[in-house]
């Protein structure tokens, strides 16, 4: 500034009464102080980190709280076939997860998902998102992961031909989950959403039964997905007798329709999720039930509201009792002889292993024995040339075997046996798939498909993959508690979802969970600190005291910085509720 | 319309009347139903302000000169210690000449604590630039907080009501609340130049050099000389549209009084009391009320007292190692009068202490005793 002249006041009423600069500041570029500059960049929520199916769940109960409830269904229609169902049957991992659980409880996401699902008309059609690609892929099993994997294809331009062994499609989810938490109605019209797309589900059609490995060579790709099961053993004298059953069998005949008779007392053997089906689904036939587990209600596999369910309907919990062998007369069975175990040393799994207590034998009486220990995959169908390792096919993060062109998920691949996994490595499995078919390589786009660090993957990520705007999204940098800026938020209840009365689940089969209202959904929705992502809150714009965040304007998303006066104070960056900014070097 | 409110709910509605925009505060007993009832208000929007919570008085008095500096109308509330924490940023408001109110409570400074009523702590920023009112009742709160932005958006000075901790606090009288269109007739719209303006900056309150920082000081007491006609201007317009008037004192029987009692807020309701009955016994007796402190309204108190055999100053507050702030400046305000009156400094009521009649009588009648006072700063009501 060297034409910079001195103001000379001459006289007393010539100074101002202000101490003001007489000119402009707009000169004096603060921008040039800067060493440091924020940047907006949306970061990974916690929830969308914690759901194996991948879904962008800060998205759709975004989305949910502005009552686009068709939009919030067709974000998670991206990702994942089957809202209805995970809104109902997901265990929410994504919950779990929730950083507003810190804080006071989490966002009831799982709700909000089943009353995205359940407010958009079933006539509503999810449209193919690329044209035919002249590509055809076999689907072996359709269960949620083959399934998920036929519906990703179909929208990705592939032809898609599903084989399944049962009369009808849905695998664990049509005859492992028992209608009362899954109905099979709400099921169907997921389903049908699939065959829209112009899937073809081929039911009655057993490998290695009634159609050859070698058939689904002729197809472009091949997915297999077959589940886990075939009920495990326990190994005890007389298992055979009559009245004794597996437990999955069991959920399948009453799913089928078949009339099952257990007589008034029945026994579960086993704490996992098909055990706790079992239970109940037997008390809701009028038994008297009791479960036996050989650990204590610590170590119980299953879902632990599940569980609780199962105790306030009255089945009844024997804990740290093993089974010895059943009680027949004749071929038929009467009872079982129990013995007490008691916890010893953790196990691999971090769980105490139960000790048998030698001499603390004793008798029930029983007249139907259901055995629900696990289940196994059945694997013989497979060529050699597909690698297993106990029990499970070998694959990569993508569901992709030792057999070129040929892919595996759920069950039968993965460790985790339960829905979301499932449709996860389902959809895992169709993006690979999608790569192998037009020849590009999975290994160039999986840092940007996956999210988080425990292995979901995003749909629209791969979709969008390459576009502009995806390069400021971090698909790593995941949210944590300590990241919020809580105060700008204030304890608020979670919205809490009513279910069946408890005298009203004898005899039927009506489902348990109700779902919340709409009041209750926008409830929760708005309790969401959005972990990450940019919600226009408006918080920088006013904080910036430099005015150097302006709106983009004209319902534009986002703000622009104008460096030429942003100081890089970090203010906004500091402020930012939800952490959806970031400081980085000049 | 007719309400009966403490005089913290009866200062709210002042605030909600004046159409204020933005309210920063810290809540102190026994200033925080003020803000408690303000926080509610912009919560129901009925009030359209911005209410914002800050960390601490210090940062409350920050926000509401940014505000102010943005142009809209800003407001806050405390008292004793927390008035004490703000005593920077006061000199911060009044040097940018910023057209705030603040209404301040008047509670005894701790230690020991005590939330009671006593004027040390407004009086000890008497050298900020503030203006600073003392009213007497709750419909003196209402009325004065409303004139505060009268006067203040006219001499760009801040201005502090303050009024007695639980005496006018916490008691509940009948208050009547001006309809709001009224009170947007009287009282326009804020308009205000030299404020922040994004388009074209500027900047503000920087380096002032020694060749002009003298003129900007004197330009300050100038604006605060010419605060006292605005007193009075903002008294009797407010008289008008209102039918209550007010002025910089009010006197009671001065006219032919030897002797006048001086006071302030509350304590001159048991004053009033006391005046009434000595003059149907006879006594020549009058009461000033000293309702503008900053600026002191110096003629208009000489013109009173001048000529007077004696004047009786009552002071709930104390200036350590001197006495009754009000006393003192009532005689470094007529020191030069040839016809000064022999005046009476008394201190009382400190910390709550209640100043009853039989008090203040007990108080005229010593001053009535006595040719001169023993000394500067009598107590009375101490424990014998």
């Amino acid at each position: 500034m060297s034409d910079h002249k001195p103001i000379v006041y001459k006289n007393c009423e010539d100074v101002p009464a202000v101490v003001m600069s007489e000119a402009s500041m707009l000169w004096n570029k603060t921008g040039a102080w800067r060493y440091i500059k924020p940047k907006y960049c949306d970061k990974v929520p916690p929830c969308n980190q914690g759901c194996p199916a991948g879904n962008d769940v800060e998205n759709f109960v975004r989305l949910a709280e502005e009552k686009k409830y068709k939009e919030a269904w067709l974000s998670i229609k991206e990702e994942n076939p089957f809202p209805r169902v995970c809104g109902r049957v997901c265990y929410y991992p994504c919950e779990t997860a929730c950083n507003r659980g810190q804080f006071d409880r989490a966002v009831s996401i799982n709700a909000l998902e089943r009353f995205i699902g359940d407010y958009v008309s079933t006539d509503t059609k999810i449209e193919r998102l690329q044209n035919d690609s002249g590509k055809k892929v076999a689907v072996v099993g359709s269960g949620p992961a083959g399934l998920t994997t036929a519906y990703h294809l179909a929208r990705l331009g592939h032809g898609v031909h599903v084989y399944e062994a049962d009369e009808k499609p849905g695998g664990v989810l049509r005859y492992g989950i028992p209608e009362y938490r899954l109905p099979k109605k709400v099921l169907d019209e997921e389903i049908q959403d699939i065959i829209n797309l112009g899937v073809t589900i081929d039911c009655n059609k057993k490998v290695g039964e009634t159609i050859q490995w070698e058939a689904l060579l002729d197809f472009d790709a091949v997915f297999v997905a077959t589940g886990a099961h075939k009920s495990r053993n326990v190994g005890i004298e007389n298992e055979e007798a009559q009245g004794v059953m597996p437990g999955l069998g069991f959920l399948k005949k009453v799913a089928q329709g078949k009339k099952v008779h257990l007589g008034p007392r029945t026994v579960v053997v086993g704490g996992g999720n098909t055990a706790i089906d079992a239970a109940r689904t037997a008390m809701r036939l009028g038994s008297q039930v009791t479960i036996h587990y050989y650990r204590s209600r610590n170590e119980i596999p299953a879902f632990k509201e599940e569980v609780d369910e199962a105790q306030k309907e009255g089945v009844h919990f024997d804990m740290l009792s093993e089974p010895v062998r059943v009680l027949v007369d004749g071929d038929k069975a009467t009872g079982i002889e129990m013995r007490r175990t008691r916890l010893g040393d953790p196990d691999e799994s971090g769980r105490r292993r139960p000790v048998s207590v030698e001499g603390s034998e004793y008798s029930v009486d029983a007249t139907t024995i259901i055995i629900a220990i696990g289940e196994d995959t059945d694997l013989e169908y497979l060529p050699s040339e597909i690698q297993e390792e106990r029990g499970r096919v070998i694959v990569d993060a993508f569901g992709a075997t030792s057999r070129p062109g040929v892919f595996a998920g759920g069950d039968m691949a993965i460790a985790n046996h339960n829905v979301a996994y499932a449709i996860g490595s389902g959809k895992a499995a169709a993006i690979a798939i999608d790569a192998y078919l037009k020849g590009s390589h999975v290994s160039d786009i999986v840092a940007q498909t996956t999210i988080g660090e425990y292995g979901a993957m995003s749909m629209s990520h791969y979709i969008e993959a390459g576009r502009a705007h995806a390069k400021n999204r971090y698909t790593k940098s995941v949210v944590s508690y300590n990241d919020i800026n809580l105060n700008y938020f204030e304890e608020q209840e979670r919205s809490k979802q009513t279910k069946l009365e408890l005298s009203e689940r004898h005899q039927n089969f009506k489902e348990v969970h109700q779902g919340l209202s709409e009041d209750q959904i926008q409830n929760d929705a708005q309790r969401c600190f959005h972990c990450g992502v940019c919600t226009m809150c408006d918080t920088c714009y006013i904080y910036c005291p430099d005015i150097a965040i302006e709106h983009k304007g004209d319902a534009a998303w986002g703000y622009d910085i104008n460096f030429d006066y942003c100081k890089g104070c970090g203010i906004c960056v500091h402020e930012c509720p939800r952490n959806a900014m970031m400081m980085e070097d000049e | 319309m007719k309400k009966v409110l403490m005089g913290n709910h009866a200062a709210s509605w002042a605030v909600k009347l004046a159409d204020v925009k933005m309210i920063a505060a810290y809540p102190i007993t026994p200033q925080t139903q003020i803000v408690e009832e303000l926080s509610e208000m912009c919560g129901s929007g009925e009030l359209k302000a911005k209410f914002l919570k800050v960390e601490s008085e210090h940062s409350a008095m920050a926000s509401c000169i940014a505000a102010s500096s943005a142009g809209v109308r800003a407001f806050t509330a405390t008292s004793a210690n927390g008035l004490a924490l703000m005593h920077e940023l006061l000199h911060w408001a009044s040097g940018a000449r910023l057209p705030l109110v603040m209404v301040n409570v008047n509670r005894a400074m701790a230690p020991g604590w005590n939330i009671w009523a006593d004027q040390s702590d407004s009086l000890s920023q008497r050298d900020t630039g503030w203006l600073q009112l003392y009213v007497e009742d709750n419909q003196e709160v209402l009325d004065t907080v409303l004139q505060a932005y009268y006067i203040a958006e006219k001499v760009n000075l801040p201005v502090m009501v303050c009024y007695d901790a639980f005496f006018l606090s916490h008691t509940y009288e009948a208050v009547d609340i001006p309809e709001k269109q009224a009170v947007q007739d009287w009282l326009p719209p804020h308009a205000r130049e030299n404020i922040l303006n994004t388009k074209d900056p500027r900047a503000f309150n920087g380096l002032v050099m020694p060749d002009v920082y003298m003129e900007m000081r004197y330009k300050l007491q100038q604006a605060h000389e010419e605060a006292v006609a605005v007193v009075k201007e903002a008294g009797e317009s407010f008289a008008k549209a209102f039918d209550r008037s007010y002025s910089t004192i009010e006197t009671v029987y001065c006219d032919d009084a030897e002797t006048v009692l001086v006071t302030s807020s509350s304590t001159t309701s048991p004053a009033r009391l006391v005046v009434e009955a000595l003059r149907e016994k006879g006594m020549k007796i009058g009461l000033m009320k000293v309702r503008l402190f900053r600026p002191f309204p110096v003629d208009d108190i000489c013109q009173v007292l001048s000529g007077k055999k004696k004047v009786v100053v009552i002071d709930r507050n104390i200036s350590f190692g001197k006495g009754g702030i009000f006393a003192d400046e009532i005689r470094g305000a007529i020191a030069n009068d040839p016809q000064a009156p022999i005046i009476f400094g008394y201190i009382t009521g400190l910390g709550g202490r209640d100043i009853t009649p039989e008090l203040v009588e007990d108080i005229v009648m010593e001053a009535e005793k006595n040719e001169r006072p023993e000394r500067l700063a009598l107590w009375k009501g101490l424990k014998s």
